[in-house]
């Protein structure tokens, strides 16, 4: 039997349909801005970089309350949906395209390893999405292999090498060997210091290459010690560099001459035992910074957060820098369209409740870099954490980073 | 030539190392037959238990305590998870089932102890080289080729001269005709599944003295163990022993001359044996052809 359609129904209809379009465009706009915008990260929350990968997420997270607390992006909430890349290229890749596709993020932002911000560079290249690599350190990514989508919060290898290469050659001499984690960062990384030594005169008396994940280190400590060098150049980090060095100290080899390396952090300075606990590093942020404004007020936010004796690390910065840097972008081209975002962070400053030290912090437009400080300096070999390191100077990034020319990066926006 | 001289003896203690895990791992092989991929789980464990306990035992303390638990806890999630498993004839279902706590182990660890890497103290009297031209011979590594060295042998006079060693080779050699003269076999694997997971934890605490603790630990030292026990023959202790010393001493030699190769020379090693002599130097023959 078919339903019969009296006068009366419809007249009842019609009532609900009009009225319904009275309602709903007030309902869709409240809609629309409670859609948050999605900002994805990968990071490795699993194997050597683990605690690393943490420290980024933990500092992007304290970004996300600030922002959310101040309106979100364009008056929208932010939310920030986090995957585990293991420190792997491919993972990273596949985890990309996942946070892209499936959950519909507007932004992508991470990386420890290199590696990875060099796969996840391609990936948001090819979907022409903007990617703020927080720490992946080698140098093609804002250079051989630079993209328009790409801008990053870490400094480069190089520039890891330039805050510390001149220190080492004049305190102990030209005679270097290398241990380098064989891998983008590393490769980077010990070219980067190479060149800069036989700029200054001095000699490369061997490289060893040490996969990452490596646990003996001891075949390659021979070969260091064999070649009786000025100095001893580790250019491991995370958890390699932990073992590499607490070896390294086993061996007495910190008596038979000094160590350095590129880069250090508080989780790995953390991991040492105390006998390894020496040796001139950089780092790429410092939690004690007395006369700098702001970086009191962050640490005791920092801990007030995370209610677990820990102090935030560069690697806490760097996510923290990061999701900021996007908002702010997104903030000044009132758009979230990634081109018109990649276009206002060029050249943009950070302003100093953000950037949290004392040199002057911009994206610089040729290469999409941020210039911002190393912190060399020598461990502390009876620190006690958070007191393990002391900083000698705040090198801003702008006087040692490589010239955009140099950098090779040729930026492919499309006309 | 002394590159070549240093690297073989450095392989040879590391090969020492990799022998230690092989045992446990070719103890639970042979008696429960359990191909146990949690074993890297199991010297995590025994790792993260010695860093929580050595400053209420020292260290020495936490190096005997920190195994016997780690074998209670092996004997657990052998009641719980592995026996159930007995039953079935494929080995694939336990292989499965320890691949996935080896995962769970990770996972937990982090979540106890947090992703960031833990430094363990080792004591000053053995952390020290014992010559300046020999830097790589540490007391510690000595220590631990002392250690390996008593546990073998601890291990081969329970074999040997106990009732519980001879049941457990009794069991070996033909489980159903053990259980028929009256033991419990159930018991004795629960036995024998902790005493391997002992070892594990005996090369947790071990290891930590060399390298930093973090969760992943396990996973790159687990895999030179298996490959020991295939080299050196499944079934056999001495085999297990015998073949991670010899990739051991494999490794450091390769690294002299070509080090990207290091690792992959113990695959070969392993190839090799498979395709002569499958079973293994001192394995016995059925089990590969």
């Amino acid at each position: 039997m078919l339903p019969k359609i009296t006068r009366r129904l419809l007249v009842q209809t019609g009532a609900v349909l009009g009225a319904s379009t009275v309602f709903a465009p007030a309902k869709l706009a409240f809609g629309q801005g409670d859609v948050p915008i999605k900002v994805g990260m990968h990071d490795p929350l699993t194997g050597t970089y683990a605690a690393e990968g943490d420290s980024e997420v933990r500092g992007a997270k304290m970004a996300l309350a600030e922002i959310n607390a101040k309106g979100g992006m364009l008056g929208r909430k932010v939310e920030l949906v986090v995957e585990d890349d293991s420190a792997n290229a491919g993972l990273a890749a596949q985890k990309a395209h996942k946070l892209l596709e499936k959950d519909g993020c507007a932004f992508l932002m991470g990386a420890v390893s290199s590696a990875t911000a060099l796969s996840v560079n391609q990936v948001a290249h090819d979907k022409k999405v903007l990617y703020m690599v927080t720490g992946g350190h080698t140098d093609p990514v804002t250079g051989s292999q630079c993209h328009w989508t790409t801008f990053r919060v870490c400094t480069t290898t190089y520039m890891l090498a330039a805050g510390l290469a001149g220190t080492l050659y004049k305190k102990f001499g030209g005679k270097w060997y290398f241990i380098t984690p064989d891998y983008a960062f590393g490769h980077t990384l010990q070219e980067a210091y190479a060149k800069l030594l036989k700029g200054m005169g001095g000699t490369v008396l061997g490289n060893s290459l040490s996969p990452l994940g490596t646990t003996d280190f001891t075949s390659f400590l021979i070969k260091a010690q064999q070649s009786k060098p000025d100095v001893l150049i580790n250019l491991c980090d995370g958890q390699d560099l932990v073992n590499s060095m607490k070896q390294a100290a086993q061996f007495g080899l910190m008596k038979q001459f000094p160590i350095g390396g590129g880069l250090s952090e508080l989780e790995v300075l953390a991991a040492l035992p105390k006998e390894a606990k020496v040796g001139w590093w950089t780092l790429e942020w410092w939690w004690d910074q007395p006369n700098t404004p702001h970086v009191g007020d962050w640490v005791s936010n920092y801990q007030k957060t995370y209610n677990d004796r820990s102090y935030p690390s560069a690697r806490t910065w760097f996510g923290y820098a990061g999701l900021h840097a996007i908002a702010l972008g997104v903030a000044k081209a009132n758009s979230l369209e990634s081109h018109k975002v990649a276009r206002a962070l060029e050249g943009l400053e950070l302003p100093s409740e953000i950037k949290l030290q004392p040199n002057r912090v911009y994206f610089r437009p040729g290469d999409h870099q941020l210039m911002s400080s190393e912190f060399p300096g020598e461990i502390i070999q009876d620190g006690t954490y958070p007191h393990l390191f002391k900083v000698a100077d705040i090198v801003p990034g702008e006087k040692i980073a490589l010239s955009e020319k140099e950098t090779g990066c040729k930026l492919d926006y499309q006309a | 030539m002394t590159l070549l001289i240093f690297n073989a003896f450095n392989g040879l203690i590391q090969g020492v190392f990799y022998a230690l895990m092989a045992l446990g791992l070719a103890l639970i092989l042979s008696l429960n037959s359990v191909i146990n991929m949690a074993h890297g789980g199991f010297l995590v464990i025994g790792a993260y238990l010695a860093f929580t306990l050595s400053p209420y035992l020292g260290f020495w303390g936490a190096l005997i305590i920190s195994p016997i638990l780690v074998g209670a806890i092996g004997m657990l999630v052998e009641r719980l998870l592995v026996r159930p498993l007995y039953k079935r004839s494929d080995p694939l279902y336990s292989l499965l089932l320890t691949f996935g706590i080896a995962l769970v182990i990770e996972d937990l660890t982090r979540t106890i102890w947090g992703p960031q890497g833990l430094p363990l103290e080792i004591p000053d009297i053995i952390n020290s080289p014992v010559s300046t031209q020999y830097f790589f011979i540490t007391g510690y590594r000595l220590f631990v080729v002392a250690v390996t060295a008593a546990a073998a042998i601890g291990l081969y006079l329970l074999l040997r001269y106990t009732l519980l060693g001879i049941r457990i080779r009794a069991g070996i050699s033909d489980l159903e005709t053990t259980s028929a003269l009256g033991v419990n076999i159930y018991r004795l694997r629960a036995l024998n599944f902790g005493f391997g997971c002992m070892f594990a934890g005996l090369a947790g605490v071990l290891a930590a003295g060399v390298l930093g603790l973090t969760p992943p630990m396990g996973n790159s030292l687990i895999m030179p163990s298996f490959v020991a026990i295939i080299v050196g023959g499944v079934g056999s202790l001495l085999g297990a022993l015998l073949g991670g010393l010899i990739i051991g001493l494999a490794a450091g030699i390769t690294t002299t001359y070509y080090p990207a190769a290091s690792e992959a020379v113990i695959y070969l090693i392993m190839l090799i044996v498979l395709v002569i002599r499958p079973r293994g130097l001192f394995g016995e023959q059925g089990l590969f052809e």
